[in-house]
């Protein structure tokens, strides 16, 4: 299948490992520790797993998974308080299907559904905007998360129902952006990255530009990478190289898709609907500046915040749940107490352990477990 | 670096803050954070003006009674309720009297102790149950209204009939939803900075209040 077998092939795979390695190596005889490689996005984390890469990377160097699952990320008072909008009479609540198992304080969506409330899972924000147009009796709002990847769509649904004149829609919005989070990690005293994987989604829309400062200012390179296997083995050849030259750019392996100024259709839509929050609260990690959107006032009707009662509830993660820990690099999936047992993917405890693209979801479907020769000695 | 899209400007502002050699976009942020600053001072205190005169008598009534405050929070809250205990221990304005006023975490020793030795969630309890007698004040900081050491310290002053005050952010937390001060003052906003910057306002202008209703029921005693 074109764009797939080509960046599947083991021998190219091969080849670029071998040069990994050799790369990897040469750089950790200068250093008392392995090469830390964050990968930003949820995606590559899966990718990441689903094919292997996590156990044919060299031991002298590790990846750290990042924070670019947006559930993963989403804060459980904004669930309740999604929660909280489907309960309200009227209101037909409408979301991704993974966006319903998020747990909050009191349950997830799914389990609203089952209590009665009218939640219903779409595939994309026009979805929910055509059951708008069906229900014109009925509130519909969209629980509107992710990335700058989604964003576009949901601004774009946003002026279709303006052009219309529907006024029975409305969006919960919990869009944040990538970057501002990037920012904050690197602004954090005990940061030990050695470089980025970039996202390759995000970047579809920004383009590459946003990213410079990071080369430029805080001396880190960054390759934004496909998602196929080959994509992420060339970038981190890619990366790897600048770093055994002591070069600090933002590389794109992903030319294919993503070009250097964005997509400007897509920035239009999200210039024209959206502003910057002050800041946002991010699960695990806390609150980021200017790290979320909301609505222009222009478009205050479109927006659930203003047209209904929303508790904004703040509800601290549970203690059980080391997301944060995870999340930030301090520990590995596998290392937190509820890994595996109190927290699986048919029962999530923590927000990791909810999406496919989290990194206890990936660790539990593909990763290894502990070896015996792990474990902590007993007498 | 050459100046960003406007549009990525505006999704990204360090891409303009992050230069030094553009202080325009740091005084504009800076008069931002000001004037959000601002805002939320005036709203607050134009739509809660009645609380804090209520909170303010409470106050006044426990010093009239010879009662003690005593104040607590986490962080740069603990800051504002050590600030709280000086303002009233150690009064600027010449004339006014010392009130005793007591900043539960101002014993480091006793602090890490109880943290140590029993958990961090009993830090407030002990020290009040330790101090506090019928008739005295407690006064709690905390800009979510969840923290496990408040609530505990709460509780327990409504159990020794002492009189509790909360001064918190956001949406008040547990603290709020179930009602564990009888005098709660929310500031309802999500920053916590600009949250602790009215938190300042309100105990300076609770301070002020106090002692001009002490000093009035002082002046109705001597005629």
């Amino acid at each position: 299948m074109k764009y797939v077998d080509e960046f599947r092939d083991p021998q190219l795979a091969r080849r670029a490992l071998d040069e990994i390695v050799r790369l990897a190596d040469a750089v950790r005889k200068l250093r008392d520790r392995p090469l830390q490689i964050m990968e930003v996005c949820g995606g590559h984390t899966h990718a990441i797993f689903r094919y292997g890469l996590q156990d044919l990377i060299p031991p002298s160097m590790e990846f750290v998974h990042g924070p670019g699952c947006p559930v993963c990320v989403l804060p459980m008072g904004r669930v309740d308080d999604c929660i909280a909008l489907a309960q309200t009479p009227g209101v037909i609540l409408t979301t991704f299907g993974d966006a319903m198992r998020v747990p909050g304080s009191r349950g997830s969506l799914l389990q609203a559904r089952a209590e009665g409330a009218d939640v219903r899972m779409v595939y994309s924000p026009a979805d929910a905007l055509d059951l708008a147009r069906r229900h014109p009796d009925r509130e519909v709002v969209f629980f509107a998360l992710g990335f700058e990847t989604t964003m576009p769509a949901t601004a774009l649904t946003v002026l279709q129902a303006e052009r219309e004149g529907i006024h029975n829609f409305s969006l919960f919005c919990n869009h944040i952006t990538i970057i501002a989070t990037i920012k904050a990690m690197l602004d954090s005293p005990d940061l030990r990255l050695d470089g980025f994987l970039g996202p390759g989604h995000v970047s579809m829309v920004i383009g590459t530009e946003p990213y410079e400062f990071i080369a430029q200012h805080y001396r880190k390179p960054m390759v934004i990478a496909g998602f196929e296997p080959l994509d992420i083995l060339l970038s981190l050849q890619m990366l790897l190289e600048q770093i055994h030259s002591g070069r600090c750019e933002v590389q794109n392996q992903y030319a294919r898709v993503v070009a250097r100024r964005g997509n400007d259709p897509a920035l239009d839509a999200i210039n024209s609907v959206y502003e910057l929050r002050e800041f946002f609260e991010w699960r695990g990690l806390g609150s980021i500046d200017a790290s979320g959107v909301r609505l222009r006032s222009t478009y205050a009707r479109f927006d659930a915040e203003q047209k209904f009662s929303v508790p904004s509830v703040r509800i601290p993660d549970p203690k059980a749940c080391q997301c944060g820990e995870v999340l930030k690099g301090v520990i590995k999936p596998w290392e937190c107490k509820q890994f595996g047992t109190a927290c699986t993917p048919e029962q999530p405890l923590g927000a990791l352990m909810v999406s496919s693209e989290g990194a206890c979801a990936a660790y539990y479907r593909f990763g290894k477990r502990r070896s015996l020769s792990e474990e902590p000695a007993t007498i | 670096m050459n100046e960003p899209d406007a549009r990525l400007g505006a999704l990204y502002p360090h891409l303009k803050t992050a230069r030094a050699t553009d202080p325009e976009a740091l005084l504009d942020s800076i008069r931002s954070k000001a004037a959000d600053s601002c805002a939320l001072k005036q709203q607050y205190f134009a739509a809660h003006a009645g609380d804090l005169l209520a909170a303010a008598t409470a106050i006044a009534d426990v010093f009239a009674g010879d009662g003690r405050m005593f104040s607590m929070g986490n962080g740069g809250s603990s800051c504002d309720a050590a600030h709280f205990a000086v303002e009233f221990t150690h009064p600027v304005t010449v004339g006014r009297p010392s009130l005793p006023t007591m900043h539960l975490a101002d014993d480091t020793a006793l602090l890490t102790a109880i943290g140590n030795d029993v958990g961090f969630g009993q830090v407030y309890l002990r020290r009040l149950i330790a101090l506090a007698r019928p008739g005295d004040g407690v006064i709690a900081f905390s800009t979510s209204g969840n923290s496990d050491n408040l609530v505990a310290a709460l509780e327990q002053a409504a159990r020794m009939d002492v009189q509790t005050f909360a001064v918190l952010g956001g949406s008040g937390g547990n603290i709020r939803s179930r009602q564990l001060a009888r005098h709660i003052l929310c500031v309802e906003s999500d920053s916590i900075h600009r949250v602790q910057e009215v938190h300042v306002a309100i105990y300076h202008v609770l301070w002020d209040l106090v002692h001009t209703l002490l000093a009035d029921r002082r002046g109705a005693q001597a005629s």
